[in-house]
């Protein structure tokens, strides 16, 4: 099966963004005669595999390299390099070109930068004295489509930019990406933002409404209706918590990528063993799609009787007759191999959760988000510590402590942070003084007001019963994520009712109408119930996570979709699929 | 004062970075935490900054006497984990009551080394 999912089903047509992309790619490249070798930045590779097959650029007759601090080893006379700008690179690029120099070869360079251009990045060409042997070029991809409903900016590191460096250009992309989603699909009328970062891009946006208006009669009816924006700094408890989906665990222990997981053979009983292979995971897979929202007890009795049934089908088809019964079978045959992989899957992730260190893992984030006893959580991060596990899980815990207590006592704060310097070394002082810029570890200097919010948005909701989830609650088995909480009500009613527990959340909000387009019709109704209906299609609602979202988020998400009254398609557009390790990976300082 | 804040920090990870040369390196730890205790909001960069020149001149010490360069740039309690392992209680204690061990941590740090070198005798013992 392609990595590549297929986008027929989904409620906006991404599929047309994709092509589009495409498109402007291969034009790119096919301005560009002769033997041509294509060095593309190994982070944008992952991003580029969502949207045009390595064949085909083979196609095209290109060779494809990885760019490196290593000089590129080709017959080819024009280099093409395809990277996001960052100065790093750039050392790169003049390197290997002062290396041809000094060996003579002569070759044309051209430098395509992904999204745009930056000043910055141009100017250490400059002073490296090559500029001038380049041409320069962008390569608009402001967004890829991960699936059906979920779009992402491919900005990991948009989250720590904006918290610790206060580098705010990642928002910049952010607005831009949605203002060319507006050229394809519309202008969007209600906007609801959450949070500092959203206010601006709501803020950014329009203005690019101003300077470079969508004609609203070129695209037609809008199709979007509402955009939610929330920045992740507004809900740092969600993605600390461990994730229970099947998808999410995926994530958490196996981490998926653009898509796919990354495994050892011999987890998939396929020969030869030790070598790593890709599984694609995305809803062209049908099983995959039916099982991945849900919480992984679930999955696993899904499985389990998807088994089954087959095992009787096998026995029955002894006693089979008739051609057409014959043929039947065959059919459920061909899922197999969809029902192996997803076996092979599951036996692999139960071997992490049915660990000790998992489970009691599980039962400190459950009475951090409680809010009860907190000093049994200072005691056994304290014992985490001495065990030396891994620093990621560590402060992902001593985050959600940090954040759901609004900070740790002085001498506490102290305490553990020189703990973790013993113990893990002095080097990620940095680290601690990243995530307390970034206000996820500090001091506490008032009372915490996570109960109220935790009380008013009931996010503990008791006896879930895994099977037959009523409510998003079944993602973190009992832990309604805040995040989703906030997007129901900004869906079902704006903010005003929820107001004040908003003003106990960081950031301002926001919640406008943008007028000005006399072709849109006017939208009132708060439940949107009439409008859409009219063509057969629900309208779309389009949730913005800056700072990134995790796969159970999306999954409660969908299951908000699902459900019954629901006047709306959710799209979630996000600058990265993250988790809690990933996120506090990007706090980390690589040193030396 | 935000400057200044912002220099430290770069200086910082320049030093805990640093080259094989471990003379400079200090000094350049030690330079650091001066900065750091020039402000008040800073106590904490300064202890940390301090004792990470402390460590790194009792790892010196042991790679001169051990003669194994397996020290420097591990933690704490890779370092006392080390001596203990190499069988050197005495230099494991010095660490232990230069940097305040808690007796908790500690136990934890004897448990899992002895048991890395099977020393079970000792284990039971202790």
């Amino acid at each position: 099966m392609a990595q590549i999912p297929n986008l027929e089903h989904a409620p906006l047509n991404l599929k047309s963004i994709r092509e589009k992309s495409q498109r402007e790619l291969e034009n790119l490249l096919k301005d560009i005669h002769g033997n041509r070798c294509l060095v593309i930045d190994p982070k944008l590779s992952g991003s580029l595999s969502l949207i045009i097959q390595t064949s085909k650029l083979k196609e095209l007759g290109l060779e494809l390299r990885h760019l490196s601090e290593e000089p590129v080893q080709t017959e080819c006379t024009k280099l093409i390099y395809l990277v996001r700008s960052q100065l790093s690179f750039m050392k790169f690029i003049a390197s290997h070109i002062q290396n041809d120099i000094s060996k003579a070869i002569q070759r044309d360079y051209y430098v395509y930068f992904v999204p745009r251009r930056s000043v910055a990045c141009e100017k250490i060409l400059e002073q490296e004295k090559v500029h001038s042997l380049v041409t320069v070029k962008e390569f608009p991809l402001y967004m890829v489509p991960l699936d059906e409903d979920v779009i992402s900016f491919e900005l990991e590191l948009s989250e720590k930019d904006s918290l610790v460096d206060g580098d705010v250009s990642s928002l910049w992309h952010v607005a831009k990406a949605i203002h060319e989603l507006e050229f394809s699909f519309g202008v969007i009328s209600k906007v609801r933002a959450k949070g500092k970062a959203s206010v601006r891009v709501a803020d950014i946006l329009n203005r690019m409404q101003v300077e470079e208006p969508v004609n609203s009669n070129d695209v037609g009816r809008p199709e979007v209706d509402t955009l939610i924006l929330l920045d992740r700094e507004v809900d740092m408890v969600t993605p600390m918590c461990s994730q229970l989906t099947y998808e999410g665990l995926l994530d958490e222990f196996l981490h998926i990528s653009n898509g796919a997981v990354e495994v050892d053979t011999s987890v998939m009983d396929i020969q030869p063993e030790g070598r790593k292979m890709k599984v694609p995971l995305n809803s062209s897979d049908k099983l995959f799609k039916e099982t991945r929202d849900l919480n992984f007890e679930v999955v696993v009795q899904v499985l389990r009787q998807k088994a089954t049934t087959m095992k009787e089908d096998y026995t029955e088809i002894n006693s089979t007759q008739t051609v057409s019964e014959l043929k039947d079978f065959v059919k459920k045959l061909n899922s197999l191999p969809e029902i192996t992989r997803h076996i092979h899957l599951a036996q692999h992730l139960t071997t992490f959760t049915s660990k000790q260190s998992f489970l009691s893992q599980l039962d400190m984030e459950q009475t951090l988000v409680e809010a009860e006893s907190y000093d049994i959580c200072f005691e056994y991060i304290e014992e985490m510590i001495h065990k030396q596990e891994p620093l990621t899980n560590v402060l992902r815990l001593l985050v959600l402590f940090s954040v759901t207590n609004s900070g740790l006592p002085k001498k506490q704060f102290d305490y553990i942070r020189m703990e973790l310097l013993h113990s893990y070394g002095f080097e990620h002082v940095v680290t601690l003084n990243n995530l307390e810029k970034a206000g996820l570890l500090k001091k506490q200097e008032f009372k915490s007001n996570w109960l109220t919010v935790k009380r008013t948005l009931k996010l503990i909701v008791e006896e879930t019963d895994m099977s037959r989830a009523d409510d998003i609650a079944y993602v973190y088995s009992g832990y309604a994520p805040l995040s989703i909480r906030l997007i129901q009500q900004a869906i079902h009613s704006g903010w005003r009712p929820i107001e004040d527990i908003l003003k106990l959340l960081p950031g301002p909000h926001l919640e406008t109408k943008r007028s000005g387009f006399p072709s849109s019709p006017s939208v009132d109704s708060l439940h949107g119930a009439s409008n859409g209906i009219a063509d057969g299609r629900r309208s779309i609602v389009l949730v913005v996570f800056i700072g990134g979202v995790t796969f159970a988020e999306i999954s409660a998400l969908r299951y908000l979709a699902s459900k019954e009254g629901m006047a709306y398609d959710v799209i979630i557009a996000t600058t990265k699929i993250v988790n809690g390790s990933t996120l506090i990976e990007t706090f980390m300082e690589k040193l030396g | 004062l935000l400057w200044k804040e912002s220099w430290d920090m770069g200086k910082n990870p320049m030093a805990s970075k640093g080259s094989p040369l471990h003379g400079p390196r200090i000094k350049l730890i030690e330079k650091a935490r001066n900065l750091f205790s020039q402000t008040k909001e800073h106590t904490f960069e300064s202890k940390a900054a301090e004792e990470h020149a402390k460590l790194l001149k009792i790892q010196h010490e042991l790679e001169a006497s051990t003669k194994q360069a397996i020290f420097v740039d591990s933690s704490i309690n890779d370092t006392i984990r080390t001596c203990i392992v190499l069988g050197n209680n005495r230099a494991a204690t010095k660490v232990k009551a230069e940097f305040k061990v808690s007796d908790k941590r500690w136990y934890f740090l004897k448990a899992f080394a002895l048991a890395t070198i099977k020393d079970w005798e000792a284990l039971e013992k202790f």
